[in-house]
């Protein structure tokens, strides 16, 4: 054991008595028993038990051997293959996207009001229980809703048309079997919902969380709709928020490293005023863009849905049009548009483009 | 602080240890700050016995100066230039990355920090033959991009194959976990390394702020130790094995509205230099990226070099470079 005393995760004032007392590496501790460990360093018997427990048992031996033990480049591109992708059903996307949206990495997507990104989660959550022989992951999904928008019957009816969609593509008797179990009551069984009303029921589900993916191994992806709402209203110390949302943000790449699943979060847009110009950029502020692997923005360009791949570290920038059908999250199909300008009868205001 | 314990020395056993205990005199500063005039009486011990042990003590913990003239000769020996691969960000580095030293690159979301790492990574495994070691603390590795990027220096797969394994990759997500692997690589991990074969040059870590940010600040008071720490121990590493450390770290605007590293105030003495990436507003080409050094003890600061991530190895024929001036006058 080569780790020096004050970086051993315990609490700073067990630290400074130890430290005091002149233990400086772990080796020090590691072969004293918990009465002279008291004894010596003038703290608490639980506090000895914990400290010698932490230093013996590793209570997380995944990540003590991750600390460890490097993985060379060419396992992890073996372990990326085997990983693969969920679909979004959105062929322009998924080649953006390199494939679909990646498992292991987290993915954002921002986007004005209405633009679709719960749309998108929904699709998501039922595309990741695709069986493998279709091409999907056959996985459950878990449904984090903090604002309410999550409508059952909108699932349903994207459910149904993914089992429409896979009956069209089955030939051989592998598929026509995974076929017969594919229903739509199947599918919103293995979407397991929770629903956060405000910041601190939120922290708290992804504390929970690796004792349920223990639970549900399954499970390959997790959706969080969304996480601006709950940081944004009510909120007085904006530091805090932002050490918050950090401390998040590791925790939700931790558990999509370990447990190999995606994790998918939803921010919202506000507006910045410079020089005299407004434009839209995502909600939460500057350090939270670094918090997700993965940047995509939803936006408006008149009547057109575009999605831009913002920030990637393995795809390349680039836009594409989306919409919206009853079938769920779909390719946009080039119709002649014979409304002129002045017949712009939608309801929503001109957003300004993304720069 | 070092504790007494039986062994440290020849001289200091069981009974000796409890004697010195029972003065509660349990480290070896108490012990050479004590009188052993008085210690003799009180602990009833040998004078002789407690000067000797005094006199080994403080010839191993003593720490010893050394000339500048041998620190100068040690520096030209172990010194190695690793070049990044780009000349646009060579040029602006002093022609390359220093060993012993730490450098940090700061950005924003996605101008391109990472991407950078990975170039840099690719070229030392690839170009030089080192082998690299990178913690990510962001799970931003892909090592389907690193391949890419093999592909297109080289179509030879076996030579792609071999530089993806020079690359070492760890992925730790908090802050505990980061020291842990920066310990375990100063004691053995990077010995073995060496002796393995290859020689390791370099040691990336992406991102420092993303484990960092969230212990700074509020009422938590380990925050600052906890940086200092990681701040110690990459420095230990690169002037130990002579490697070169590249770090990344966010920005945040200051009361201008200038951009500058985050981390704070202690953070921004730690690293020896700093270049700010941008990305090129209405470029040609997305890819476009202007990189100023903003903390160089060796060249002026504020020079600007453009260069593209897409092609990392071709000099950009456009530079600008702001105070041309003070480079004539660079000895």
């Amino acid at each position: 054991m080569h780790r020096t005393v004050p970086s051993l995760p315990l609490a700073p004032s067990v630290k400074v008595k130890l430290i005091n007392a002149g233990f400086q590496v772990a080796s020090d501790l590691i072969d004293m028993r918990p009465l002279q460990l008291c004894k010596e360093a003038g703290i608490s018997q639980e506090e000895a038990v914990e400290v010698l427990q932490m230093l013996r048992d590793d209570a997380q031996p995944h990540q003590q051997r991750a600390a460890t033990e490097s993985v060379t480049a060419l396992d992890l591109l073996h372990q990326e293959q085997s990983l693969g992708s969920i679909v979004t059903f959105c062929s322009g996307l998924d080649n953006v996207l390199g494939g679909g949206v990646p498992v292991g990495k987290t993915t954002e997507i921002c986007g004005a009001p209405g633009v679709g990104k719960t749309q998108l989660c929904m699709q998501l959550a039922v595309d990741v229980q695709i069986p493998v022989c279709f091409g999907g992951l056959g996985g459950k999904a878990l449904y984090v809703d903090t604002e309410g928008s999550f409508l059952v019957q909108r699932v349903a009816d994207m459910a149904k048309a993914a089992v429409q969609h896979c009956t069209l593509l089955a030939e051989d008797t592998e598929q026509k079997q995974a076929l017969e179990e594919l229903t739509v009551e199947k599918i919103l069984s293995n979407l397991f919902l929770v629903r956060c009303h405000d910041y601190v029921e939120l922290l708290a589900e992804v504390y929970l969380l690796p004792d349920f993916l223990s639970e549900h191994p399954e499970v390959r992806l997790i959706v969080i709709d969304s996480i601006a709402f709950p940081f944004r209203h009510d909120f007085e110390d904006l530091s805090q928020r932002t050490r918050l949302l950090n401390g998040l943000a590791q925790q939700l790449i931790q558990l999509a490293t370990q447990h190999s699943l995606a994790v998918v979060l939803t921010n919202q847009m506000t507006t910045r005023v410079s020089n005299g110009q407004s434009k839209l950029v995502p909600a939460l502020g500057e350090s939270w863009g670094h918090a997700a692997t993965q940047r995509l923005i939803l936006h408006w360009e008149g009547l057109r849905r575009l999605a831009s791949l913002y920030k990637s570290p393995s795809q390349m920038e680039a836009t594409i049009q989306y919409q919206i059908t009853v079938q769920g999250f779909r390719d946009a199909t080039d119709e002649p548009r014979h409304a002129s300008p002045s017949e712009n009868y939608s309801k929503r205001p001109r957003m300004e483009d993304l720069s | 602080m070092v504790i007494l314990r039986e062994g440290i020395c020849p001289g200091i056993n069981e009974d000796f240890i409890k004697a010195l205990q029972s003065e509660d005199i349990r480290t070896v500063e108490d012990f050479v700050s004590c009188n052993p005039e008085e210690l003799a009486k009180k602990c009833s011990l040998s004078y002789k016995a407690l000067v000797a042990v005094r006199r080994v003590l403080l010839a191993q913990c003593t720490a010893f100066p050394v000339s500048g003239a041998d620190l100068y000769e040690e520096l030209l020996s172990s010194t190695a230039i690793l070049s990044t691969g780009s000349p646009s960000l060579d040029k602006l580095l002093d022609s390359g990355l220093y060993t012993g030293e730490i450098t940090e690159l700061i950005g924003s979301p996605g101008s391109g920090k990472t991407q950078v790492c990975f170039s840099v990574a690719v070229n030392m495994s690839h170009q030089l033959k080192q082998t690299v070691f990178y913690i990510d603390t962001r799970g931003g590795v892909c090592a389907n991009r690193l391949l890419q990027m093999l592909q297109t220096r080289t179509p030879n797969m076996e030579e792609q194959m071999e530089a993806l394994q020079k690359i070492k990759v760890f992925r730790v997500f908090d802050v505990f976990s980061l020291l842990a692997c920066l310990q375990n690589l100063r004691s053995n991990g990077l010995q073995k390394a060496s002796v393995g074969g290859g020689s390791v040059k370099a040691l990336m870590v992406d991102s420092v702020s993303a484990v960092l940010s969230s212990m700074l600040g509020g009422k938590q008071n380990e925050g600052m130790s906890l940086l200092m720490q990681v701040a110690g121990e990459m420095k230990m590493i690169a002037k130990d094995f002579n490697i070169a450390v590249l770090v990344t770290n966010h920005v945040t605007k200051d009361g201008n509205g200038h951009l500058k590293a985050g981390l704070g105030q202690s953070w921004s003495h730690v690293p020896r230099t700093r270049v700010l990436l941008q990305r090129v507003e209405n470029a040609e080409t997305p890819s476009l990226r202007t990189a100023t050094l903003t903390k160089s003890s060796r060249q002026a600061c504020h020079l600007v070099e453009e260069f593209d991530l897409c092609h990392w190895s071709e000099e950009r024929s456009a530079s600008i470079s702001g105070k041309r001036k003070l480079e004539s006058s660079k000895p």
